[in-house]
């Protein structure tokens, strides 16, 4: 029997997966998908604990992330390709025009 | 229709007529002229319509609305209101129509007549309003245009400065006059004025507060600077500045009688010390002025130092009878303020209403003599007019007889209701009252003797001739309002609840009073003309008391120690003021505080780097933070 607990330990798996590799990758674009990968985290956490509350308001929150990251990915994306368009480079130590 | 109707048709007029000369017919004066005595006559007709056909009412629409305060524009009409309008509306129409003789050839005619027209809106809206917040706004219109009409001679720099000092002069009463306003309504919740005089209707026993004392002197102070009571008298003889029409109806029949007006409508609120207070400083007022007026050379300066004499009269009325009224009670507050006109209110407005004829009768006739004379305005240049100008000279005449109180004419019967209160309130202020009635007989005639008879002292009055009926009609039905508006029968009963309350005092006082007037009155005339004679060529006072001459010619120094204070004391005050203000305020807390923002900016800007990884570390940095805040660690 699979139960909550193990739901959890993938999801904050997931989760860490994800936020160290913001942290730690170069790759504009590999960033980009280690933020989904958060996303998606947090909605297996979501959809588990609705299951074992028996409500359907954590599907309700699934649904609203997945249409949000949808059009998160589709802006993201096209940012990145003019970025790269610009800058023939996605690599984020280089991208550093913030500053000053 | 509704009454009210006819309460904003007769705002209305005028601000339209304002409006369109300000806006379409600047540069054409003819144009602007005729609108405004259009203006002017649609006053008229409208306020007689409100006078006899329209029943007194009161009117009010809600105007501002916030948590606890509630403002309200309306009207209110009763016998007080009706009288003055009748004042406003029909002087105010007569000077429009001699304004078209006088201002004839000025360039800036359309600015004038917009002027008056926006004044007429501003002074016939005070009368009408009821309450005192109206009040007040309407009072601060005309001290607008007041000052907009006194400066009317651009290129005159001592009429610049004459209606910077009427402004400044009044906002100094006016200020008092707005806090008076204020504790009103913290007193009381409401500055509706029927509601104010119900509260002291219900409960007498508030005559007796010291609050109650501070509102009435305080709003007394905006009277002292409109009507020109001792100490803030100096602007009204400067204002003369202004074209002589200006000075007949701003300056000597209206606007500054709407200080008294003033007056008569809040007596109800006026405590036994209050009264004390503004009936000295109306006596004082009367004295000073007529001493000053003897020893000045200008028509008009003289004429405004007798108006200013005069409202001191009006004041001191008010005062003395209200007192009367307060005795006659027996210390019995019970009907202080169910009593809606006192003897003192009724002498008062009596008084405004006949001055207001003659008075305006004096600077329009006096307008005529120096329209005639190519604006020489120093009485010892004239002389000999009286051949020249019969029809001015003859109603200047009736004038001067009028005011100074000469029986059967208008002056004669309103001073002797004033002397009747005096003598019922205050015996030593009926003495120098009655000596008061001596100086004005005094020092109108010799005006009279210089400018009229013996020989002409100068070219310009040489060459003077009568001006034309524009000027000469208004004159004559000034005159003839100035020989009946005494007589008590002259009044239509829908003014009777101040008419009909005028004091008239039982035979033995009436014989006391007659006598004094009548001795003060003749002593004047022959004194004077014994003193002067018929056309001195130089002031005899001067050269038989040199000292006093100056004293008075000086205005006892009023203007010098006003000087002396603003130059000495209150600029150095500023300047301390500045300084501080300067290092304290501007430079550590305003400069101050912009500098350490500045800094703190300068500090965080080292954190942006432009890497998102450091971003993102300093994400978590302000997540544990966040965290650590919160408890959960």
């Amino acid at each position: 029997m699979i139960a909550l607990e193990h739901y959890i330990a993938v999801s904050s798996l997931l989760f860490s997966i994800g936020f160290l590799g913001v942290l730690f990758r170069k790759n504009t674009l590999v960033m980009y998908m280690c933020l989904e990968l958060m996303l998606n985290a947090c909605n297996l956490g979501l959809i588990a604990f609705s299951r074992f509350h028996g409500g359907m308001s954590g599907n309700l929150f699934v649904f609203f992330i997945i249409t949000v990251a949808a059009a998160e990915v589709a802006v993201g994306l096209a940012i990145i390709v003019a970025l790269f368009r610009k800058r023939q480079t996605v690599e984020v130590e280089e991208l550093n025009a913030l500053k000053d | 229709m509704n009454p009210e109707t006819y309460a904003y048709a007769l705002l209305a007029f005028p601000l339209l007529s304002a409006t369109a000369i300000a806006f379409c017919f600047r540069r054409s004066g003819a144009v602007a002229s005729g609108v405004s005595v259009g203006a002017a006559a649609l006053i008229l007709a409208t306020a007689l319509h409100i006078i006899f056909k329209v029943e007194n009412f009161e009117y009010s629409v809600s105007w501002i609305e916030m948590g606890s305060l509630n403002v309200d524009f309306g009207f209110l009409i009763d016998d007080l209101a009706k009288l003055m309008l009748f004042v406003v509306a029909f002087v105010g129409f007569l000077v429009h129509v001699f304004s078209l003789g006088y201002m004839k050839d000025d360039p800036n005619k359309a600015r004038f007549f917009g002027g008056l027209s926006i004044f007429m809106f501003s002074m016939l809206g005070i009368v009408v309003a009821n309450s005192l917040v109206t009040l007040f706004i309407f009072w601060e219109l005309v001290g607008f245009s007041s000052y907009m009409l006194i400066g009317f001679y651009l290129d005159k720099p001592s009429a610049a400065a004459a209606s910077k000092k009427a402004f400044i002069t009044n906002r100094v009463g006016d200020f008092g006059m707005l806090i008076g306003i204020i504790m009103a309504f913290s007193m009381f919740g409401s500055l509706n004025l029927t509601d104010l005089s119900d509260a002291f209707g219900k409960d007498a026993s508030l005559l007796e507060t010291a609050g109650v004392t501070a509102i009435g002197l305080l709003l007394f102070c905006g009277t002292v600077g409109k009507s020109g009571q001792l100490p803030l008298h100096v602007w009204l003889p400067d204002a003369m500045e202004g074209p002589t029409p200006v000075s007949a109806l701003i300056h000597a029949a209206t606007m500054v009688a709407a200080g008294v007006f003033l007056l008569c409508r809040t007596g109800f609120l006026m405590t036994f010390d209050a009264l004390t207070v503004i009936t000295w400083v109306g006596v004082a007022t009367a004295l000073f002025a007529g001493f000053t007026a003897v020893a000045q050379r200008d028509i008009k300066k003289i004429l405004a130092y007798s108006t200013v004499s005069q409202l001191g009269y009006m004041v001191a009325a008010f005062g003395l009878g209200s007192l009367a009224a307060f005795h006659g009670n027996g210390g019995d507050h019970a009907h202080m303020g169910e009593a809606v006109v006192t003897g003192g209110v009724a002498a008062a407005m009596f008084h405004l209403t006949t001055h207001a004829f003659f008075k305006a009768l004096l600077f329009l006739g006096s307008g005529s003599v120096i329209h005639a004379c190519h604006h020489e305005q120093d009485i010892f240049k004239m002389g000999g007019l009286k051949s020249k100008m019969r029809i001015t000279f003859w109603m200047f005449t009736i004038a001067v007889l009028a005011l100074t109180g000469f029986p059967m004419l208008a002056g004669f019967f309103s001073k002797d209701a004033i002397l009747a209160v005096a003598l019922e309130a205050n015996s030593a202020a009926f003495y120098l009252l009655v000596f008061g009635a001596f100086l004005t007989a005094f020092y109108m005639t010799r005006l009279w003797i210089i400018a009229f008879l013996g020989e002409p002292k100068s070219e310009n009055a040489e060459h003077a001739h009568e001006n034309g009926p524009v000027m000469t009609v208004p004159l004559i039905i000034l005159a003839v309002l100035s020989v009946i508006g005494g007589y008590v029968g002259f009044y239509p009963e829908v003014v009777g609840g101040v008419i009909n309350a005028i004091p008239h005092p039982d035979s033995a006082a009436h014989t006391t009073i007659l006598i004094a007037s009548l001795v003060a009155v003749f002593a004047g005339y022959g004194i004077s003309y014994f003193f002067y004679g018929a056309g001195a060529k130089e002031d005899r006072l001067e050269s038989a008391a040199k000292p006093l001459h100056t004293l008075l010619a000086e205005k006892f120094y009023f203007d010098h120690a006003y000087d002396w204070y603003v130059a000495k004391v209150q600029q150095r005050v500023a300047s301390i003021l500045h300084f501080t203000e300067q290092i304290a305020l501007a430079g550590l807390i305003i400069r101050g505080m912009a500098g350490f923002a500045g800094l703190i900016g300068i500090g965080l800007k080292a954190l942006h780097v432009g890497n998102i990884h450091v971003y993102v570390y300093w994400f978590i940095g302000g997540l544990a933070l966040l965290w650590a805040l919160t408890g959960i660690f």
